[in-house]
């Protein structure tokens, strides 16, 4: 599904990826993990196309296309979803009107009508049920005044009602308490299938007790310097990351 | 003699007149005259300059003209004036307006002007305790011969007794280039009384626009007035508010996105000049192509006015570097134990929302469009007819998705 071939990425002109590659079949869990400033969000945001994170070198493939050369509200309309280490607060735009905006521009990426608006209160209902959020929530404004763990809630339900193909997860489980941590890991669950694929980008090996990933790999200078199993996730939480990168 | 059209004009005009009129007509043309239109010399009149408008000609407007084919508010008593002249059949309450207008000595030469030509208004008095049962909407069609476009010059009085609450909605709708307008209106809210006024126009972008409304406010009483500009070519407007009393308390809020040409010009000045009253201002500006707007927010805290609890914020966004925006608070506070916060901005719109929008497959302009009706929406809101507001709101460009909205919050409670 996912394809990165040698990809060197530049940030304020500084190289921060230098050389990664990374293949991620569909039906698969990957986490990526690594220290702090060792490129992790910069590939979450170049594969989801934010602005200012540019390509030097390599390759990014998604089914095949070339992801680079889209524009990002396009590649959310071809399946990718980037779940936000820091959720944006959009004041005066309700949580309702993106997501209806959000789902009804997919539809229009694949020439089908809009939702009806009751099919689609009814879904968001259904969903927002599943991480727990009222959904009289739903009515404020993006994320306006809500607290971190409620934000990160809020991206999971997106997720959940938009039902990408490629999920990444930046960081979505840092400064999360048990209780919504367990709510996050059970929205990624619902999710899986084998049509779909996980990216999940941690600092930490927490996240992984509660979704399992098929795959780990180690991130650091840029490069991924290790794959491996869950059990490399383990033997990282235990031994931390500097013997990697004495490596 | 630049100003010679209007001298000429006048004397055609007064001789319609009731002859007892004359003479004080004849004096406030006088002070017109003697000080011809404002020019950026004078301060209050630094961003806006009508020096141009002395060598124009306008033809006094004929009465008549036709009605304009728009759906009136449900539920809303009406004033319709076609070019200024009341339009009886069409308004449901012709025995509120008021030819008359003597109005006291102008202190400005536009208003000398409005009170020289005048040709009445509005006249609303209500009783103590009394209540108007419905809004009264006074509309000011606006649309005269391209050749010889027309002025309109209006008056309206607004006198609440204790107690005593009214809505009125003052809106211009302009068809036709060239034209002139200027309206006065005067408040007087007597002890406890509550005035909701909105100020709506949508004229012709090729049209002179000039409001001023002065309100008196007694003891306990509140305004909440509502501003919101979607057309004009060239557009002034003067609040003019006076605490007078203890308790007394304004909010006013604005909205302006002006036709790509359009000056907008708002000007408020409130005037604290008792203790415990309380002032709220928020104004909002979307400001694109080569549009031009300026916001001067005066707040005047006399000695004695203690506990004066004072707030104005006025935030702009510029959309393209051909537009201007001018915000500027001026806060004269001579009393010391009041509370008088002030906030002034001019920005775009805001990038990360933008983007994070685009992350959720929500195209640029559509993104963008979203983002302009949250930031709209904030003053839109306050009008409390929500036909109105759903029409400002198309007209401005900043139809919301309320009803779905409603529906949502019904479905889902």
């Amino acid at each position: 599904m996912l394809e990165v071939k040698g990809l060197h990425a530049t940030v304020d002109g500084k190289e921060i990826l230098k050389g990664l590659d990374l293949v991620v079949r569909a039906g698969e869990v990957h986490a990526i993990m690594g220290p702090n400033g060792s490129g992790k969000s910069t590939l979450s945001h170049v594969i989801a196309g934010r602005e200012g994170y540019t390509a030097s070198a390599g390759t990014v493939l998604f089914d095949g296309r070339d992801l680079l050369e889209l524009e990002p509200e396009v590649r959310a309309c071809e399946g990718i979803f980037l779940g936000f280490q820091y959720p944006v607060e959009i004041p005066g735009v309700s949580n309702l009107t993106l997501l209806k905006a959000a789902l009804n521009a997919r539809r229009k990426h694949r020439g089908l009508p809009e939702i009806e608006a009751t099919d689609f209160l009814a879904w968001v209902r259904d969903r927002a049920r599943l991480v727990k959020i009222d959904p009289k929530m739903l009515s404020r404004g993006v994320n306006e005044g809500f607290s971190g763990g409620e934000k990160k809630r809020n991206e999971i339900l997106q997720m959940l009602i938009l039902e990408p193909r490629l999920m990444i997860l930046d960081e979505t489980d840092s400064g999360l308490d048990i209780d919504a941590l367990k709510i996050v890991a059970d929205g990624i669950n619902t999710l899986r299938s084998p049509e779909r694929a996980t990216i999940l980008v941690t600092h930490y090996q927490r996240l992984l007790d509660y979704v399992r990933p098929d795959h780990v790999h180690v991130l650091a200078g840029g490069r991924i310097v290790r794959s491996g199993g869950p059990e490399l996730a383990l033997e990282l939480e235990q031994k931390g990351y500097a013997w990697l990168e004495a490596a | 003699m630049t100003l010679a059209a209007y001298a000429e004009s006048f004397e055609q005009f007064a001789a319609g007149l009731p002859p007892g009129q004359r003479a004080a007509r004849r004096e406030q043309l006088g002070r017109f005259l003697d000080a011809g239109f404002p020019t950026p010399r004078l301060e209050a009149w630094h961003y806006t300059d009508l020096s141009a408008l002395g060598a124009r000609r306008f033809s006094p407007v004929d009465p008549g003209g036709t009605a304009p084919a728009v759906e009136w508010l449900a539920e809303t008593d009406r004033l319709l004036y076609l070019n200024g002249r009341l339009d009886r059949a069409q308004s449901t309450l012709p025995e509120l307006h008021a030819d008359d207008s003597s109005a006291a000595a102008a202190d400005d030469s536009v208003a000398a002007l409005n009170a020289a030509f005048s040709s009445g208004g509005l006249h609303l008095r209500l009783d103590r305790n009394q209540r108007l049962p419905r809004p009264l909407h006074v509309v000011a069609f606006g649309d005269t011969a391209a050749a010889s476009p027309g002025m309109v010059h209006q008056r309206h009085r607004i006198e609440l007794a204790e107690n005593a609450e009214a809505t009125v909605v003052f809106q211009f709708l302009g068809r036709s280039a060239g034209r002139l307008t200027t309206q006065v209106v005067e408040v007087s809210l007597a002890a406890g009384a509550k005035l909701t006024l909105y100020r709506l126009q949508n004229e012709h972008d090729g049209a002179t626009l000039l409001t001023r409304i002065d309100t008196r406010l007694g003891r306990d009483s509140r305004l909440h007035a509502v501003t919101i500009d979607g057309g004009g070519g060239l557009v002034r407007h003067d609040f003019n508010m006076l605490l007078a009393e203890a308790g007394a308390e304004v909010e006013l809020s604005g909205l302006y996105r002006p036709a790509p040409d359009a000056h907008i010009d708002n000007q408020t000045r409130i005037v604290h000049a008792a203790p415990h009253c309380r002032s709220r201002e928020r104004f909002k500006g979307i400001v694109d192509a080569k549009a031009r707007a300026i916001f001067v927010g005066k707040v005047i805290v006399q000695p004695g006015a203690q506990k004066t609890d004072s707030e104005q914020h006025v935030a702009n966004l510029l959309l393209s570097r051909r537009a201007e925006v001018n915000a500027k608070p001026e806060l004269e506070i001579y009393a010391d134990d009041v509370k008088c916060a002030h906030g002034a901005t001019v920005g775009q719109l805001d990038d990360s929302a933008l983007e994070y929008l685009r992350s959720r497959g929500i195209a640029g302009a559509e993104a963008r469009a979203l983002l302009l009706r949250a930031f709209g929406a904030a003053i839109l809101n306050r009008i409390a007819i929500p036909e109105l507001r759903r029409s400002l709101a198309l007209q401005l460009g900043l139809a919301d998705e309320e009803e779905f909205e409603d529906a949502a919050a019904e479905t889902l409670a």
